[in-house]
């Protein structure tokens, strides 16, 4: 049912351009041609994120941090084979979808993990990703308190997540 | 952000020169190419989405579109412009329906509009992004495709319990950039 949501949208918002006498081709050439100065100009951020997050797993940084941080989240009720993943998702998107695929194929994908993993997955973002990218084209260098609340949220919503998965 | 990478990297690239130093090199680059092929990735999807948003914008769909989030921009960000109001609103609806390719050039021009010339990011800003990495997606569809994949029984059971956990860190996010804020404010 869902997969018809955006094409079903496309749809309409292509039919009610034309009824609008709008110039359709052109206008999404116009649109598309922005898509390269964006890149353009987000490329270098994207790389400097993802030296650092590379480093971060191969070093074994990440397994070290996880570690350390492992007893403090089992207190918190984040169960200590989750701690992993809640240390690489504010890094990485694709790091943190590989490991929930290696979660549900060592727990299987009804296990209580699994889908605590999913929901954590389902309701955070990339923080330090979305941070590089969106202040990218601003003057902007001091971010104040953005990362610590997101961060702080991030991990209640982890809690929250764990909790909620035990009743529904 | 700038401790964090300087710390992240000094450490990890001395670790690695412990165990195995001629890694060291093929370990950043395998980083860069990451970044160069998501960038790649990342150029198809922005140029479908902001073709269809220039469409949009054309043909006066976009006006109606922001009016669904309008009263959530007009209670955080009424201080901006009404221009501004309509892209963060644009954003916020794209973030709703999971379409991050149209979410993300939104979002970076949304920021353009909002700074204030100097190198502090305003309460406005903050709030924006806050909003925006408390995730406000109704459906987590990647998810739920990656668990069909996986063989679960019943891969859209996650889809309430991510609900409403992405609402409370929504509203704690909010709490506290308004929170913090107010700290600011009374302080002056």
């Amino acid at each position: 049912m869902s997969a018809y949501i955006l094409p079903v949208l496309i749809i309409m918002v292509l039919i009610f351009a034309f009824i609008r006498r709008v110039a359709v081709f052109d206008s999404f050439a116009e649109g598309a041609k922005e898509a390269l100065k964006l890149i353009g100009s987000i490329f270098p951020y994207i790389a400097g994120i993802f030296v650092c997050v590379t480093l971060f797993r191969v070093s074994g940084l990440a397994a070290a941090v996880t570690k350390l941080v492992t007893p403090f989240s089992n207190t918190i009720g984040i169960p200590p084979e989750l701690t992993e993943l809640i240390v690489i998702r504010p890094m990485s998107g694709s790091g943190s979808l590989a490991l929930i695929e290696n979660i549900y194929e060592t727990y299987g994908a009804d296990s209580y993990i699994a889908r605590c993993a999913s929901v954590i997955m389902g309701s955070s973002e990339t923080i330090f990703y979305v941070a590089a990218i969106y202040f990218s084209t601003t003057n902007v260098k001091k971010l104040r308190f953005a990362i610590p609340i997101a961060l702080f949220a991030s991990v209640a919503g982890a809690i929250i997540s764990c909790l909620l998965c035990r009743f529904l | 952000m700038n401790i964090l990478f300087v710390i992240i990297c000094v450490v990890s690239i001395g670790m690695i020169c412990l165990i195995n130093p001629e890694s060291a090199i093929s370990v950043m680059l395998e980083g860069t190419r990451g970044a160069v092929d998501l960038s790649l990735k990342m150029t198809a999807i922005y140029a479908l989405w902001m073709g269809i948003l220039k469409i949009m914008e054309k043909s006066g769909l976009s006006y109606y579109v922001s009016k669904i989030f309008r009263p959530v921009t007009k209670l955080f960000f009424k201080n901006e412009s009404k221009e501004t109001q309509d892209i963060i609103s644009m954003n916020l609806t794209a973030n709703f329906l999971g379409m991050g390719g149209a979410a993300t050039p939104l979002g970076i021009l949304a920021m353009e509009k909002m700074q204030d010339g100097t190198e502090r990011a305003t309460d406005n800003m903050i709030m924006f992004f806050v909003i925006n990495v408390t995730s406000i997606q109704l459906l987590p569809a990647t998810i739920i495709a990656m668990r069909s994949t996986a063989g679960s029984h019943n891969p859209s059971d996650i889809i309430l319990p991510a609900l409403i956990a992405t609402t409370v860190t929504t509203l704690i996010g909010i709490i506290l950039v308004k929170l913090f804020t107010g700290v600011r404010k009374t302080r002056k």
